[in-house]
């Protein structure tokens, strides 16, 4: 009995000796998200993190990714909380900067990301910068332009002006009678902000005559000074950029005073469940662009596993499981190391490999880099109908 | 001259005054932990906000009646505040004010993060008191925010009855006025401060429920303005005056919509808080408080 336990163990050790050169052989390519995971609009940050395990899981398990030395890596991921704070970003970059991570993906917040931006190396190669050289790919953080902050800086976030360009057109196209618009936009923050000005832009654009516009707070709760000359105005569509928390609380207004526009227009990261949530009957009709919808077989799968890591698929999420597959591709073209004394040159190589993309693959179809570091991605119109978000109309199929 | 000027500013009056009734509740709050123990509960929102959520977490699970999510929000608003109470007060020594003020305000963004990590930060819809509206001419007034000046009028009375009619009320009043000599007429302290809690708790309850009524949907969004907006209004109507947060919420409520509309969202802050700037300056006691609240 002794001897066969002897036997046995002998016979793991070796198997385990014999297995070690196996092991070895996988790197681990480490890559640090962060975004929002504390305060309100914690949700970006758990979806983001639920998005980037999904997509590494599935890379992992498809055979991972090889790197510059023929050693197969497997991506491994940290998740840092940034609370949508600009300091607390910069502070958690440099933190991150330190470790092996060979990039950050990241920020959810748009006044994180300028700020952010701003401490990473401008030109590439500039010896008298003495900026951050870590290389960015954003997910989440959509105000228009961010990246060319920064030759270190990339992003993976819709093209709004494209965007609301094609739903002004499309909206000019299917309802013809409709002539006037009325906005309401959530002026303390970046990126509402920032797309109303779009918004208003591309509304001119199309023919549409802009009424006037009611201002808010991310925070406010009253909106019936707004609304009061919204009802006034009778605009055939009422345009709202702003968050779901305001959102909803500025339909709710409108219902209270009997606002009823023909169509209602909302902000791109409004296309959420949050929505859904907060005031389903009041949004009933209310349409946005979006980069995700599940319309495919890889959409849908991704929303699977993205809802498998705890986190829901929209317009944000989507992009951070799509970084992913972007950072493979460039770390096999690149040959990119993984090994703790190639950081620096592994750091430069992705930069470099990424500033070189020019289409990548995303979940609804190619997207295309553009030489300023964003990326126009395709897109779809979402409506809420009878509670749920359903796909409108997909431009790309005209 | 803008021939809706005078109507609209009237309406941004009424809808302010109407609105502030929620800031009249939290006061209520404020102001009465104030009037007895001479200490500032900066988790009051924060925890009336953390009843109502309590609430529609639980009637997610089960289904009841509308009327039962104010009720449980009430129960789970004097938890709270019991809880409060001994993180924040009991254990601190008296010694030490700064310590009790600095637990609270660690209890405020506690209280905040415990929801936004249960909820995600995703606001929950709350069920509205009436979508009913009066209307009489150009004007027209909230049917669910008169149902909230209402109920703040009541839990004025309420208060003013238990602290004034009541063997409670009594014990409350002099423990307010002197704790050492309520102690050794044998009046237990700790007791009556702990029933304090749970009774403001009861009301922030009911103050959350409303809010979250008034605005259709809770988001930890709310707990910080009303928090400074609670403090604005104990300080305006008077420290430890029960009619003076009342009065201070309507007040404050009103002139900040009225600010909104003439200079717009803004500068409307601002304004506001050159008003809270005034009366400390010029009546530091507020417009109820009396120069000497202690025996």
């Amino acid at each position: 009995m002794h001897y066969q336990g002897m036997t046995i163990f002998a016979s793991v050790l070796a198997g385990l000796t014999l297995a070690s050169p196996a092991l070895s052989s996988e790197r681990a390519i480490k890559v640090a998200g962060f975004g929002a995971k504390s305060g309100v609009v914690r949700i970006f940050g758990v979806n983001s993190e639920a998005a980037l395990k999904a997509a590494a899981e599935e890379i992992n398990a498809s055979g991972g990714v090889k790197l510059g030395d023929g050693t197969v890596g497997k991506f491994e991921i940290t998740y840092y909380d940034d609370r949508c704070n600009a300091e607390e970003g910069i502070s958690v970059v440099r933190r991150i900067a330190t470790t092996d991570a060979i990039i950050g993906v990241g920020p959810s917040c748009s006044g994180v990301a300028e700020s952010l931006f701003g401490i990473l190396q401008k030109k590439v190669g500039d010896a008298s910068d003495t900026g951050l050289q870590f290389p960015i790919l954003t997910d989440v953080a959509a105000k228009i332009g961010l990246a060319s902050i920064s030759d270190w800086s990339f992003r993976n976030v819709p093209n709004e002006l494209a965007m609301y360009d094609s739903l002004f057109g499309w909206v000019k196209q299917q309802y013809p009678d409709l002539k006037t618009v009325y906005g309401g936009v959530e002026s303390d923050f970046a990126h509402s902000n920032s797309t109303f000005g779009i918004m208003k832009a591309q509304a001119e654009a199309h023919g549409f005559e802009l009424m006037g516009q009611g201002d808010w707070l991310l925070n406010d709760t009253t909106f019936s000074n707004q609304v009061r000359e919204m009802r006034r105005a009778q605009p055939d569509i009422v345009a709202i950029s702003a968050h779901s928390f305001t959102t909803c609380g500025a339909l709710r207004e409108m219902e209270r005073q009997g606002v009823k526009p023909k169509l209602l227009i909302g902000l791109t990261s409004a296309s959420t469940i949050e929505t859904i949530q907060g005031c389903a009957p009041q949004a009933e009709g209310m349409l946005i662009p979006t980069g995700f919808a599940p319309i495919n077989d890889e959409a849908r799968k991704a929303a699977e596993q993205i809802a498998a890591q705890g986190g829901s698929a929209d317009i944000h999420s989507a992009a951070a499981y799509e970084i992913l597959f972007i950072l493979k591709d460039v770390i096999e073209t690149q040959g990119v190391m993984a090994q703790a004394d190639t950081v620096t040159t592994d750091r430069e190589k992705m930069r470099e490999g990424l500033a070189n993309v020019k289409e990548t693959t995303g979940l609804l179809g190619p997207v295309t880099r553009t030489d300023d570091r964003e990326a126009i991605k395709p897109f779809v119109f979402v409506q809420v109908k009878n509670g749920n978000w359903e796909m409108a109309h997909d431009p790309s199929a005209q | 001259m803008d021939p809706f000027f005078v109507i609209d500013s009237f309406q941004s009056l009424a809808d302010g005054v109407l609105y502030g009734a929620t800031y009249a509740l939290i006061g209520l709050g404020f102001t009465l932990i104030f009037g007895v123990m001479h200490k500032i509960n900066l988790s009051y929102a924060a925890a009336s906000i953390g009843g109502a959520y309590a609430s529609v977490m639980v009637l997610q699970s089960v289904s009841a009646p509308v009327f039962v999510v104010f009720l449980l929000a009430a129960l789970a608003g004097g938890l709270i505040g019991l809880l409060v109470y001994f993180a924040c007060f009991h254990f601190i020594s008296p010694m030490h004010p700064l310590a009790m003020l600095m637990a609270t305000l660690g209890m405020l963004l506690f209280i905040d993060e415990v929801i936004v990590h249960s909820t995600n930060g995703i606001p929950l819809s709350f069920p509205a008191l009436t979508n009913e509206s009066i209307l009489i001419g150009e004007f027209y007034f909230r049917g669910d925010l008169i149902a909230v000046f209402l109920t703040a009028c009541a839990c004025m009375a309420g208060l003013l009855w238990l602290l004034h009619r009541t063997k409670l009320g009594l014990a409350t009043r002099a423990v307010a006025q002197q704790p050492t000599a309520a102690r050794l007429c044998g009046i237990k302290v700790t007791t009556v401060n702990a029933q304090l809690f749970i009774i403001t708790g009861l009301l922030g309850g009911i103050a959350g429920a409303m809010i979250g009524a008034a605005v259709g949907v809770l988001s930890p969004l709310l707990a910080l303005p009303l928090t400074v907006k609670g403090l604005i209004v104990t300080v305006i109507g008077g420290l430890g005056s029960v009619p003076g947060a009342i009065i201070a919420g309507l007040v404050v409520g009103g002139l900040e919509n009225l600010f909104q509309f003439l200079r717009g969202v803004g500068e409307r802050d601002i304004y506001v808080m050159f008003l809270l700037f005034i009366f400390l300056i010029l009546r530091p006691n507020g417009l109820f408080g009396s120069f000497s609240a202690r025996d």
